[in-house]
């Protein structure tokens, strides 16, 4: 089986205030197969945000490519769908507008792209709540929108950038539990990025680690072979989660 | 974040295109005066403007006053109507923003105040002050007071509850809490009013003198007008320009220093 | 699924509390009724008493009233009214169709901006009042100057309202129509304009008040019509309860204008009913 998405020796370099040069990726190389769910685990400042969005198509790589399906990536596309770790929802739109837009904008009809937001808006729990603004909802609700509002746009891979990084531990939690519930109600090639080690487990098929401080490199890549869905007090969760602690840098 | 310093190169078009416009909208508007596309009555060119610069800077002739006796007298005015708008407006926003009593008996005298264009009380102050400069600064005092005032009063309201309850908690009386954490926490909204008021007092400063005064860069304005001498009109145009630039960048300052003064 | 939904109650019960006498003194409302009654009183003791040169309000309520039906000038009060608000409205849709627009332009595209920009800057300390002069030499003193000096100042805040309103947008924004697969005018669409629209009301609120300034201030200067010209009108003929009545009505005036601003800027923004303002 090809891979769905390959990065081959991605290294990005930024410049900040017109004159500092910050190395922010180094090296990185991976694969994603296709329905497969990945998780990017690293702590603040490793850089992988910036990763995400290279694959998203929103930066371009200094070095290295991004291929996907075996073509390169050399803008964003309608292909791959992006969850903001700040929600990014337009606040200007209710729930249903935030929803719809991205079929709007590929020009569907307005009955055929009720009927999808509908499907999705329900897919995510947010049945009857279709006309409120999004100062209106939680943290939790709001990226529920983002989160629909990405599936909408039937994407074939789903790129979560700390989507439950604003949220209370409790609703955090239950959104995990939520993102599973989606993604097997609905299989698509996941990357997820997360500082979470918890979370990572969880929702993880395989977890790549990265090092802590700039410029990111790989760690690690580990297997979660666990059944879902997963407990957090498993025998064998406790056990991965120990040993992914001890090998790598990550400071919880 | 580490980094490297490394030098970029900006793109210098930007540049090239923004002097050229200033270049081309200087020589359009000498042009079009000096080829008379558009008569001298109407507009002077700006080689004109600066002759009568240079003049004016000496002579008084023949509007009664050198350019520098103009410009201080409008300074004057300004400074003076916007230190008393400071010393009345803050004071009355911050007491309207904490003591309700203050508030219900000022505010519908502010609300009924407010609306109207300080401009429109001219014909008053010739009633009461004649066209000195007391009339003049009480219109610029009406038109600056206003931000000052409402910025106060909001600033206080923005306090965080959460400070005001700590607080009460350690026994803290209301005039303290007043004076110890609505005030200091209210001074970057009363800053944020310096640069909006000073704008008011600049622009309706100019309204007053262009119609009650004997000197000041608006009287110059208007009596470039009366003679006929739009050189003049241009001239005093430039003036009030470059002042208001002027006195804003001495306001952004401060503003800059007493905000960090805060953060310390 | 709801226990997560609904996360946040808030309860707005007031407790009961004991009809007192300080309640009720130190009630708002009542503090208003105090501070509205005791200003006529002292305008009106003022008044009477011949000081400061003003006319009773008594005095100046029944000179409106008067003027609704009296023709001054060939206008009556509501004919003024028309007059100032005519000019208003004229210069302040030149100023704000050709404002916005610009500023908007500014925003989004570099080349126009470092075209416009340094010449912008050269007028805008400029207060719109001191092109009333000019103004007058090369319209004379008609009705087309004192447009020209509205549009003038209701210019400048347009065009700095409409830049500002699209350079604080979050450009993470518009990484969202990017990943949905949109192009770049469908960025401006979807994500510039709506998410500039309140600032370009805040743009068209300043403007409104510049606009009442500056219609003011040229109707002061010359004029046989408008609000402006009832109030020197009134301190030509020493009648002081002209010029206040003038005054009060352009009060009224002036906040219709700003209310009805409030009312449209609402009906288009919908997403900030919910929101308190200040």
């Amino acid at each position: 089986m090809t891979p769905k998405i390959v990065c081959e020796n991605i290294s990005k370099f930024f410049i900040q205030k017109g004159k500092q040069r910050v190395h922010v990726l180094e090296d990185i190389s991976l694969e994603v197969m296709n329905n497969e769910f990945l998780v990017i685990l690293g702590p603040g400042q490793s850089g992988k945000s910036t990763l995400l969005r290279i694959i998203a198509g929103l930066e371009t790589p200094t070095q290295g490519r991004v291929l996907k399906d075996g073509k390169e990536i050399t803008g964003p596309g309608q292909d791959r769908g992006l969850v903001f770790q700040s929600y990014m929802l337009f606040f200007w739109r209710t729930v249903m507008g935030n929803v719809e837009i991205g079929l709007k904008l590929r020009g569907v009809e307005k009955k055929e792209r009720r009927k999808i937001a509908q499907h999705y808006i329900n897919l995510v729990g947010l049945e009857g709540f279709e006309k409120h603004f999004p100062h209106q909802l939680s943290g939790g609700m709001k990226q529920r929108v983002g989160i629909a509002r990405a599936y909408a746009n039937n994407p074939e891979i789903m790129l979560l950038d700390e989507p439950f990084g604003q949220l209370d531990a409790q609703t955090r939690m239950f959104m995990e539990k939520e993102t599973e519930r989606i993604w097997q109600t609905e299989k698509k090639t996941v990357i997820f990025v997360t500082n979470n080690i918890d979370e990572a487990i969880y929702l993880g098929d395989r977890i790549v680690t990265l090092k802590g401080k700039l410029p990111g490199r790989m760690d690690a890549i580990y297997d979660v072979p666990l059944p879902r869905p997963r407990e957090h007090t498993d025998l064998e969760f406790v056990e991965l989660r120990q040993m992914i602690t001890d090998k790598s840098e990550l400071v919880l | 974040m580490p980094y490297e310093e490394v030098k970029v190169k900006q793109p210098i078009i930007f540049k090239i295109l923004a002097i050229l416009s200033l270049l081309t909208f200087f020589g359009v508007w000498e042009f079009i005066v000096d080829a008379g596309i558009v008569p001298s009555t109407m507009l002077a060119a700006p080689s004109k403007v600066a002759i009568l610069f240079v003049k004016k800077l000496t002579q008084a002739n023949p509007d009664g006053a050198t350019l520098g006796a103009h410009a201080w007298m409008s300074a004057k005015e300004a400074v003076t109507a916007y230190v008393l708008a400071i010393i009345v407006g803050v004071p009355l926003g911050l007491f309207m923003g904490w003591f309700k009593v203050v508030r219900g008996l000022a505010r519908p005298i502010f609300e009924m105040i407010r609306p109207i264009p300080p401009i429109a009380w001219i014909p008053l102050c010739i009633f009461w002050f004649g066209i000195g400069i007391w009339g003049k600064v009480y219109i610029i005092w009406i038109a600056g007071i206003v931000p000052f005032t409402i910025n106060s009063w909001v600033g206080v309201n923005m306090t965080d509850p959460a400070l005001i309850q700590m607080a009460r908690t350690y026994g803290a009386t209301d005039w303290q809490i007043f004076t110890k954490i609505c005030i200091p926490s209210a001074l970057p909204m009363i800053f944020g009013a310096l640069q909006i008021s000073l704008a008011y007092c600049w622009t309706n400063l100019v309204g007053a003198e262009l119609l009650a005064a004997d000197k000041g860069l608006g009287f110059l304005i208007e009596m470039g007008r009366r003679l006929a001498m739009p050189e003049m009109v241009v001239l005093g145009m430039v003036c009030v320009g470059i002042g208001g630039a002027l006195i804003g960048i001495v306001v952004d300052v401060l503003e800059r220093r007493l905000l960090a003064g805060i953060r310390r | 699924m709801s226990n997560t939904i609904a996360d946040e109650i808030v309860h707005h019960v007031k407790e009961r509390q004991p009809l007192t006498i300080w309640s009720v003194l130190g009630n708002e409302y009542f503090l208003y009724c105090v501070s509205f009654i005791s200003f006529l009183l002292i305008w009106h003791f003022i008044a009477a008493a011949g000081l400061l040169g003003l006319a009773t309000p008594e005095a100046t309520i029944k000179e409106m009233i008067r003027l609704m039906s009296v023709k001054l000038a060939g206008k009556n009060l509501f004919g003024h009214i028309w007059a100032s608000s005519r000019r208003i409205l004229i210069g302040f849709a030149i100023g704000a169709a050709t404002g916005l627009p610009l500023g908007l332009f500014m925003a989004l595209n570099r080349y126009v901006n470092a075209i416009v920009k340094p010449v912008f800057d050269l007028f805008k300390p400029m207060p719109p009042i001191a092109w009333i002069s000019i103004s007058i030499l090369w319209f004379g003193i008609g009705e087309p100057s004192k447009v020209f000096i509205i549009v003038i100042g209701s210019f400048v805040p347009c065009v700095l309202n409409a830049y500002a309103g699209i350079r604080i947008i979050d450009p993470e924004l518009y990484d969202v129509i990017r990943v949905l697969g949109g192009n770049r005018r469908q960025e401006i669409f979807y994500v510039s304009f709506p998410a500039a629209l309140p600032a370009l009301f805040a743009g068209i609120q300043i403007s409104m008040s510049v606009a009442w300034t500056c219609v003011l201030a040229a109707e002061l200067v010359s004029s046989r019509s408008g609000l402006g010209w009832i109030i020197i009108r009134g301190m030509k003929l020493t009648k002081p309860e002209l010029v206040l009545g003038g005054m009060a009505v352009i009060a009224i005036v002036a906040w219709i204008f700003s209310a009805a601003t409030s009312g449209i800027e609402k009906l288009l923004c919908p997403w900030k009913r919910g929101i308190k303002e200040l």
